[in-house]
């Protein structure tokens, strides 16, 4: 192929503004083309024939199609972190500083050394990967172990582009949107569909994937009411985006249609730039949700299979004549148009009157219409009917083609007739609807016999087909049909029926039916799949070793996959397949397309849902703890600190010297991320009293009590304390990770259970800065800044709640221990945390307060023996815990029948223990209990559930849960975890060491 | 005793006046950001909507509607069947809804400090809006004065349109670094000004 510039005028290059040149370049060679080229274009222009190397067998590629559907095409993008690859030269547009470059070649794309893959022949047909590297490696079966090592080398070989490992610097934003009538595809049958909803009122969203809208109408020579059609398409167009009603996306693909008409749309924003401008995003997903939709995508140009079809010369037949009139661009010096249908003799007419040399035209059809043939003698070029091109040469581009005697009846060829030179082969095999949106939502396709083609199913969801999706082909069909669907369209949305505007059209009236003509048999390597090099042969293969069905042809030989998913080869494939297996094309059915109808930048769809936009949650305290040297990490959304480190020490040294600081004298946690949750109305007390296992109905005012919650089978679910502020108003606490379960976990109850108590609940998790003051001298604290309220033991018993003032801040104070010690809870609005934060650390100078972080908090709690997270995960009960005590005999509750169960009350379930190390080794979290040595461990009698280093006891332990464990203590153990190596003896104790009498909590 | 320090809004290091991100000379959204007074919900049983709404016109001279009410300095958004979120200067809104409305009829649950205010307004603020909520911005669905529970990036978000082309946006605290990063970010690309 030897592309080149043609003269510039009217209908010639209708896309472009030769009056600016763009600079851009290929492979680090410096081009250049005109603003409205795209990369493909601008490549033809400058006679760049060979722009890729195919995926498996290395084979030169140029140009094949110029649009959306171009499989042979890839190109890497950009340099650095926004490299970018697999990107197709027919969808980019050309700017100033493009950098392009060929992939999968080595030194060059020109001279490409992995081509040497041709050269085993038919040993790298479909299957080679499942045949060569699949089956037992044994004795005597040497061959596969040595592929397994060829394998890499071989996948080393293949496949196309590789992307940057640099993060990229782009945003892509995301934008929601509604309307009455979402319209896909801005060419006829779309601006029409357009036109019409606009007229009667609805809010249209029109969606092109080109930057100019217009599809067929841009290059077409047909005059609609007195006016070019590029012409009248603009002036539609600028009436339409004047309309507030309408919104128009230009370089906008529809990519998914999903339930209930969400539409997933992608805007490429600034992808016709060298970079977007500050703040602007690359690409804009469009989330769409339509009341109902027209799809107006068009169809795509099939091609004919034969004998060296995808050496770079050969293109489809329209493509061709889209870039004489559009890009004005001739695809070759010497172009012959190979077809089964008229569209390819209005190609090549149209080529002609841009200026393109046509030499021949051959079509497989014996007889043509009149007035088709005269198109075709309006090129002057030679003609063959009853005729087919059986093969191509050249090196590596086009120089010639070998033509022969062809009976379409039969499907046979003839005598060789002759061989013609040409640089560019443009071909038409028919057209094949693009249905993928419909098809996406699960309408099953019907064959169309007339057209060869697959026609959309039935719509299971609000959709209307128009043009040549629905096999309205021609302008007047789909003017018409674009109206057609845009009334149903209208009427789904409730509105009436708009006004008619369908142009007065002077053009072509052509039949696009085609001959059913898919393949021309002869030697040689027939590509069906351009992209993944899948042949004619391979197809066949693929029946006679059974895989018949298209979902395993597909898989067998991966026709049809890859980055174009089959656009040009998935019909012509079955077509083979349903010769080989003696049935007609519908009976072998064909596969559901999926999302998205092109490939899409992962970023688009991840939109900003990363980095300082993801869902982070901080307490009003988190300032401080970073500032005082806190390491805060993630506790599910909830950033908090992990300990205060002082100079050089490491985390677990911070938290024993924090632990025995609280045991020692005084510490604060920060326990803002509790879960709280307001339960109030005259049923309250009710409510709790069904959804804890121990009684609250007498629970007195100014008051706190740990519960427990269960699920309906038995098992702990969570647990806290819950305070009663009055008479029908309790402010109940969950586990940090068990706020929003429980709250999901209550309004089931109130809702679906008991719709009859009055009971409301409401969140106040944000409301409450919460602030845990625990070690002997933390009643010291209080009584250095509390007003308004006795802190001594009287004054606040142990689970006594009262409202006191801090510094002049409201508080809430509740005597509750989760470490062991002397402690309470201060709780006081959101917006004041910082500020009662640092009284109480004011308060506690003279004491020498710590601050203390979420391991020392574990450690505590650890040390006490009280359960949390680890403990109540889903599998233990009351009893397993040692919170028999804590089961109400006198109520029912969520839970209790089924906690009733004997094999809840076995003596061999796994029961919660402390283990201690004996000799000093650390043990590790996930740790299983077992007798064995470490060479044979022996079964699993438990495992580890919290472990941390005990101050208390100057070693290691764990909580764990072991089999009749309340029974075993003073048991020697190990806790084995074999992943990590390490198999350390411990001994079995009582899991409450500190305080085991309460005495210090109640104190 | 002590008096009572200020309260401290989450986004007190963040929101910095000036003018941000794309079309400096021009932005098109102005982001501020307040602490409410008061912000309390008021959830009615099921038979006693229609007297909390007399109680809410005799105790705060507004009565609620199917939409937002503002009036003065108290704004009554309706957030579900039977509940409403009140916005007031008064600090004492909360006790004084308490005795008003009694638990007979309702409950009431302050949300003062659960929440802060993000008001966003301007020509594109409807466009920064559909941006990240999955909402339909059109007057025509969500005229002024409408109030919708929705989220952003899955974060729960009350919604009211104050004027055609202004919201105020009651985030939880917890969140609000990422509901005002969020609205700075969305805003950058059409420029926007923090007063």
């Amino acid at each position: 192929m030897s592309g080149f510039r043609l003269n510039s005028r009217d209908g010639v290059g209708t896309l472009l503004n030769t009056g600016r040149a763009v600079n851009f370049t290929f492979d680090g060679k410096p081009y250049q083309g005109f603003e409205g080229d795209t990369l493909a274009s601008a490549l033809i222009a400058n006679g760049v024939s060979i722009v890729a190397r195919s995926f498996k067998y290395h084979r030169p590629r140029g140009v094949f199609t110029a649009g959306s559907e171009e499989p042979s095409a890839l190109v890497t993008l950009h340099n650095g972190p926004r490299t970018e690859p697999n990107i197709r030269a027919t969808e980019v547009e050309l700017y100033e500083g493009l950098v392009a470059k060929s992939q999968n070649n080595w030194p060059s794309v020109k001279f490409d050394l992995m081509a040497v893959n041709q050269l085993p022949g038919k040993a790298f047909s479909a299957g080679f990967y499942y045949k060569t590297f699949m089956g037992p490696a044994r004795p005597g079966h040497k061959a596969t172990q040595f592929w397994w090592m060829c394998e890499q080398f071989i996948r080393r070989a293949a496949g196309l582009g590789r992307g940057a490992s640099l993060p990229d610097p782009d945003r892509y934003a995301k934008m929601n949107a509604f309307c009455d009538v979402l319209i896909a595809g801005g060419g006829p049958s779309g601006i029409a569909a357009a036109l019409r909803a606009a007229s009667a009122g609805a809010k249209v969203i029109l969606c092109d994937e080109r930057a100019t809208m217009g599809g067929s109408l841009i290059g077409t020579s047909d005059v609609l009411n007195g006016e070019r059609a590029d012409i009248w398409v603009r002036e539609r167009l600028a009436e339409l985006a004047a309309m507030e009603n309408v919104t128009l996306l230009p370089r906008t693909t529809v990519q998914s249609m999903f339930d209930d008409g969400t539409y997933l749309t992608v805007e490429r924003v600034a992808d016709h730039k060298v970079q977007p401008t500050p703040h602007e995003p690359r690409q804009r997903s469009w989330i769409i949700r339509a009341k109902s939709a027209v799809i107006a995508t068009g169809a795509i140009e099939r091609p004919i299979v034969f004998a060296g079809n995808d050496r770079p010369g050969v293109m489809l037949a329209d493509s061709a004549r889209r870039y004489a009139s559009e890009f004005g661009v001739a695809p070759g010096r010497q172009v012959v148009v190979f077809c089964n249908n008229d569209s390819g003799w209005l190609a090549a007419r149209d080529m002609a009157r841009a200026g393109v040399i046509v030499t021949a035209i051959v079509d497989v059809r014996s007889d043509v219409a009149d007035d088709i043939r005269a198109a075709g003698e309006e090129t002057r070029a030679e003609i063959f009917t009853g005729a087919a091109v059986k093969s191509t040469q050249g090196w590596q581009t086009l120089t010639g083609v070998e033509l022969c005697e062809f009976s379409e009846v039969t499907g046979q060829t003839g005598a060789t007739l002759r061989k013609l030179g040409c640089d560019c082969l443009a071909v038409s095999g028919g057209w094949s609807p693009a249905f993928h949106l419909t098809s996406q939502q699960g309408g099953k396709p019907v064959w169309d016999a007339e057209l060869q083609a697959f026609l959309p199913g039935e719509p299971v969801t609000t959709w209307h087909g128009a043009g040549a999706m629905a096999g309205k082909f021609g302008l007047r069909a789909a003017f018409r049909s674009g109206e057609e669907a845009a009334v149903l369209a209208l009427a789904d949305a409730g509105l009436g029926e708009g006004e008619s505007d369908v142009p007065e059209i002077e053009g072509d009236t052509i039949d696009y039916a085609p001959a059913p003509v898919f393949e021309i048999r002869s030697d040689g390597k027939s590509f069906v799949d351009l992209q993944h090099d899948v042949t004619a042969d391979d197809v066949r293969l693929a029946h006679r070793e059974g895989f018949i069905s298209v979902e395993h042809l597909k898989r067998y030989t991966t026709l049809g996959m890859a980055t174009d998913q089959g656009k040009t080869s998935n019909v012509t494939g079955l077509s083979i397949m349903a010769e080989a297996r003696g049935k007609p094309i519908p009976e072998v059915g064909t596969t559901r397309f999926r999302p998205p109808y092109s490939p899409t930048a992962l970023g688009a769809l991840a939109g900003e849902r990363y980095g300082h936009l993801s869902s982070e949650r901080r307490t009003p305290m988190h300032d401080w703890h970073v500032e005082n040297g806190a390491g805060m990490y993630a506790n599910g959304p909830w950033m908090r600190p992990e300990s205060y480190n002082a100079p050089g020490e490491t985390v677990e040294q911070a938290y024993i010297r924090e632990t025995k600081a609280v045991r020692a004298s005084v510490g604060l946690v920060d326990v803002s991320t509790l879960g709280k949750i307001d339960v109030q109305g005259p049923d309250a007390a009710e409510f709790l009293n069904r959804v804890y296992s121990n009684g609250f109905a007498k629970l007195p005012v100014g008051k706190a009590r740990y519960g427990l919650m269960l699920r309906e089978d038995g098992f702990l679910f969570d647990d806290g304390t819950t305070w009663r502020l009055d008479e029908n108003r309790f402010l109940m606490t969950t586990t940090t990770a068990g706020a929003g379960r429980v709250m999901e976990h209550l309004e089931y109850h109130r809702d679906v259970v008991w719709p009859d108590l009055k009971v409301a609940l409401t969140s106040v998790s944000d409301e409450w800065a919460g602030v845990a003051v625990a070690g002997p001298k933390s009643r010291a604290v209080l009584k250095a800044c509390v007003e308004g309220c006795d802190v001594s033991n009287e004054g606040i018993p142990f689970m006594g709640v009262r409202e006191a003032q801090i510094n002049g801040i409201p508080v809430l104070i509740a005597r509750l221990s989760f470490s062991g010690e002397l402690a309470y809870e201060v709780y006081t609005g959101a917006h004041w945390g910082q500020a009662l934060w640092e009284a109480l650390m004011n308060a506690g100078k003279k004491f020498g307060i710590v601050p203390y972080g979420l391991e020392a908090l574990s450690t505590l709690r650890i040390e006490k023996g009280h359960v949390a997270g680890p403990e109540l995960n889903g599998r233990t009960t009351p009893y397993d815990l040692g919170l028999g005590g804590m089961v109400s005999t006198k109520k029912n509750f969520v839970g209790s029948v089924l906690l009733s169960r004997e094999t809840f009350k076995a003596e061999d379930r796994l029961q919660l223990v402390a283990i201690k190390s004996i000799d000093g080794q650390r043990i590790r979290g996930g740790s299983h209990l077992v007798k064995g040595s470490k060479d044979n461990p022996g079964r699993s009698e438990g495992n580890t559930t919290s472990t941390c280093f005990s101050p208390e006891l100057n070693t290691y332990m764990s909580l764990a849960l072991l089999e009749g464990g309340s029974a075993r203590h003073g048991e020697k153990m190990f806790a084995a975890n074999p992943v990590r190596g390490a198999h350390v003896a411990v001994e079995v104790i009582s899991p409450h060491i500190v305080d085991p009498d309460g005495g210090r909590m109640h104190g | 005793m002590a008096d009572r320090p200020e309260r401290i809004s989450p986004l007190h290091a963040v929101a910095e006046p000036g003018v941000y991100g794309a079309n400096t000379d021009a932005p098109q959204v102005e982001l501020s950001e307040r602490l409410c007074g008061s912000l309390v919900q008021v959830q009615a049983w099921p038979d006693t909507a229609a007297e909390v709404e007399k109680r809410f016109a005799k105790e705060l001279g507004v009565k609620p509607g199917k939409l937002g009410v503002t009036k003065g300095d108290v704004i009554i958004m309706p957030t579900g069947p039977g509940r409403w979120l009140i916005d007031h200067e008064d600090e004492g809104l909360e006790a004084r809804l308490r005795k008003a409305v009694p638990v007979d009829l309702a409950a009431v649950t302050g949300l003062t400090h659960a929440r802060v205010v993000v008001s966003l307004n301007g020509p594109k603020a409807a466009w920064v809006m559909a941006s990240g909520v999955a909402l339909d911005f059109d007057l025509s669905a969500f005229p002024v004065g409408g109030v919708q529970v929705s989220h952003h990036h899955e974060i729960g978000l009350t919604i009211h349109r104050t004027r055609e082309d202004g919201f105020d946006l009651y985030g939880f605290t917890s969140y609000a670094l990422g509901l005002w990063h969020w609205a700075t970010h969305a805003s950058a690309e059409v420029g926007y000004r923090v007063s």
